[in-house]
């Protein structure tokens, strides 16, 4: 019995270090931030007697909660827990009731809307509830034509300025948009619609396949690649004209285009000399500039949003492809994923991150899944955002740096999913037909 | 007694092939173990080898990688618990350890412990069940004030020096301020051999359009990857928003604090 105890101490010890792991696993997966602001979204009041208010006043209420819902910043107070009584002015107000128990509100959003004559007109507090000296952080009005747009897009717009406050002067993306290829007519085109899925239409109908749609940094123009006489070649279509615009052929398969961060340059990938290489053009398709020769396929460049020194790009020079991060002249290419099957790089708004779809574990006997990881570019951290749900690839940052947009096929065929950018609060934004390579910019 | 003789004899039989057996036994376990050590060694792969790849990227834990999004740091209970009453209720709050300046405020809501009644005869008096108590407003919206930081056990702090009352008219400002800075604090900057260290102090001015300038150490906390750490964490951030509109003063200067607890 002696000689037992020193052998149970030791599988006590080694349990008790198991349990330790386990625990420190645990506690890094929710300590990611500080706490968030409990934000009151209160109804806004009906003001006015015009029939059309109502109807209208419920795509205002919903699309600000929803909105302020997404932003990622808020933990958004229930609506049943709210004071029955709605304040529609600021004297209408006690900050008592919002501010004590079952609400708890540090913050309060409210005001009054209403149809008067053909406009739709809105006015929006929000109030500091703890801080009953001086409550008003913000206020606003707006005044347009009435339709149920704009009741919308005044909802998107006071949203904003809310988030634009409390998020540390970040510009909010509720009047963002999304680019994407959809094949719900029969053919794979392009397509955009609102950030939170909403007026989904279609751009191009050029009745071939077209694939990775990216917007300019102002967002006037969508470059893509779509198949011509000769194979893929780069198109461009202008949002201010509504239609194509002439671009230059350049022979090969030239696919994957990404604008630089000040609109002026576009790399992408093509094999007009044979492999298939990183180059970069001006933005209307001129001066075309060889930055990778290596043996191997080259695609999928990305530029550091916040310098433009950097390129991103997948190359598949060591065997299966992985990320390699390159000065934006071509230089000091150095790989960052190292093992493997990583895809589809996407470079956060403040230059600090690379979202990529990985498959870590590929080849037979290895049956990996493809997920999102998000990597630290400094330290080389990686974080895996997705977890045994299909297969996830195309990810893309919003221009607020706080939510992702992906496609995966979880719900059967490929959707365009959106999340925050620590994995949580995944839902689909699109169903009808196959969606895929989404792309987001700020209008 | 015969049959017994016999069986004497016959114990004498086995020690030799006991011998034998042993001898086989060592011979065959001793060829395995030295194949095992010198020959197994020439084609197997070390576990945890540098055969795996590539040395680009050291793979590391989850543990401190950062991500830009706030997750909240403690769930706070009253989201769902609050509805129906005395069906759930809340956990028990975690307590903070005090900071030391802090005086400990008497707790005049704890039971007194109970004198010793076991031996008399009436039977001992049942406490009021406290699980019947509605947990409303449990775990409270804001129960630091709004100049603290928690960070997992690490601790900040800030104080807004010019602008008079600043900190108190426009104490959502504040918030933003400590929430972005503490955001962009990468604690795996830090040495991650130090267990704790003294406060590291960090003075900078916000401009009018919200950009801190003239990052400064103030007081070093004697661990210079912290002092690093606490700088980066302002110089990543590029703006903090516009100073409130109704804000006369033309910048402010804020003095924020580290204190790093692993």
């Amino acid at each position: 019995m002696k000689r037992i105890i020193p052998v149970l101490i030791a599988l006590v010890s080694a349990f008790g270090q198991l349990l330790f792991a386990q625990q420190d696993w645990i506690r890094t997966g929710t300590n990611l931030g500080v706490e968030r602001v409990r934000l009151a979204v209160a109804d806004f009041k009906p003001g006015g007697a015009d029939p059309k208010t109502t109807e209208f006043l419920k795509v205002f209420n919903d699309t600000l909660a929803s909105d302020l819902d997404n932003a990622g910043i808020f933990d958004i107070v229930s609506k049943s827990f709210q004071p029955l009584k709605v304040p529609g002015t600021p004297q209408e107000m006690q900050l008592e009731a919002w501010g004590n128990p079952p609400v708890n509100a540090a913050m309060v959003a409210f005001g009054n809307f209403g149809v008067s004559g053909s406009d739709v007109a809105m006015q929006g507090w929000l109030f500091d509830v703890k801080n009953p000296g001086s409550p008003q952080v913000l206020g606003k009005q707006y005044r347009d034509p009435a339709s149920a747009q704009n009741a919308r897009t005044q909802a998107h717009r006071f949203a904003n300025e809310i988030i634009f406050r409390l998020g540390g002067g970040i510009p909010g993306i509720a009047e963002s948009k999304i680019f994407f290829v959809s094949d719900r007519t029969g053919h794979k085109e392009i397509w955009e619609m609102d950030y939170d899925g909403a007026n989904q239409r279609a751009l191009t109908n050029l009745d071939t396949i077209s694939l990775s749609p990216k917007a300019a940094p102002d967002s006037t123009r969508v470059v893509f690649s779509a198949f011509a006489k000769h194979g893929l070649e780069l198109h461009m279509y202008s949002r201010e004209l509504q239609r194509l615009v002439s671009f230059p052929r350049y022979g090969g398969t030239n696919v994957s285009p990404a604008w630089s961060p000040d609109g002026s340059k576009i790399a992408f990938s093509s094999s007009m000399k044979g492999d298939s290489d990183i180059y970069v053009i001006d933005a209307s398709g001129a001066n075309p500039r060889r930055l990778t020769s290596s043996k191997g396929p080259d695609v999928s460049p990305v530029w550091n949003p916040k310098t433009g020194e950097q390129i991103a790009f997948v190359s598949g020079r060591s065997g299966l492809p992985q990320i390699y991060v390159m000065a934006a002249d071509g230089t000091n290419a150095q790989r960052v994923t190292d093992t493997g099957y990583a895809v589809s790089p996407a470079w956060s708004p403040n230059g600090q991150f690379l979202l990529f779809s990985w498959m870590r574990k590929y080849g037979p006997g290895a049956p990996g899944a493809q997920d999102i990881y998000i990597m630290d570019i400094a330290s080389r951290q990686w974080v895996q955002l997705t977890h045994d749900a299909g297969r996830n690839d195309f990810p893309s940052w919003s221009p607020d740096g706080r939510h992702v947009i992906f496609q995966s096929t979880r719900s059967g065929q490929d959707e365009i999913w959106t999340m925050l950018a620590d994995g949580t609060r995944q839902r689909p934004l699109t169903s009808a037909g196959k969606n895929t390579q989404p792309n987001w910019r700020l209008k | 007694m015969a049959a017994a003789g016999n069986i004497y004899f016959e114990r004498d039989d086995w020690r030799g092939s006991l011998l034998w057996s042993a001898t086989a036994h060592a011979i065959f376990f001793g060829g395995i173990f030295i194949y095992a050590a010198i020959l197994g060694g020439m084609h197997a792969e070390n576990w945890g080898g540098t055969t795996t790849g590539g040395g680009a990227m050291s793979a590391t834990l989850v543990t401190s990688a950062a991500i830009p999004l706030p997750a909240p740091d403690i769930q706070t209970e009253q989201v769902l618990s609050n509805q129906s009453k005395g069906l759930t209720q809340s956990l028990a709050p975690e307590v903070q350890p005090p900071a030391p300046e802090e005086i400990p405020i008497p707790d005049r809501t704890k039971t007194k412990p109970k004198h010793k009644q076991q031996t008399s005869i009436t039977p001992p008096r049942v406490p009021p069940p406290d699980d019947n108590r509605v947990p409303y407003g449990e775990g409270g919206p804001v129960t630091t004030p709004y100049s603290m930081v928690n960070l997992s056990g690490s601790q900040g702090g800030l104080a807004f020096n010019q602008g008079g009352d600043f900190g108190s008219r426009y104490a959502w400002y504040v918030n933003v301020v400590r929430q972005k800075v503490s955001d962009n604090w990468r604690r795996y900057e830090i040495d991650p051999s130090i267990p704790s260290a003294p406060r590291v102090y960090i003075t900078f001015e916000i401009t009018r359009s919200g950009e801190p300038q003239n990052v400064q150490v103030a007081q070093s906390s004697g661990i210079p990857s912290l002092d690093i750490s606490a700088v980066r964490a302002l110089q990543r951030i590029d703006t903090f928003g516009p100073l409130p509109p109704d804000y006369s003063g033309g910048r402010v200067s804020v003095e924020f604090w580290f204190e790093y607890k692993k």
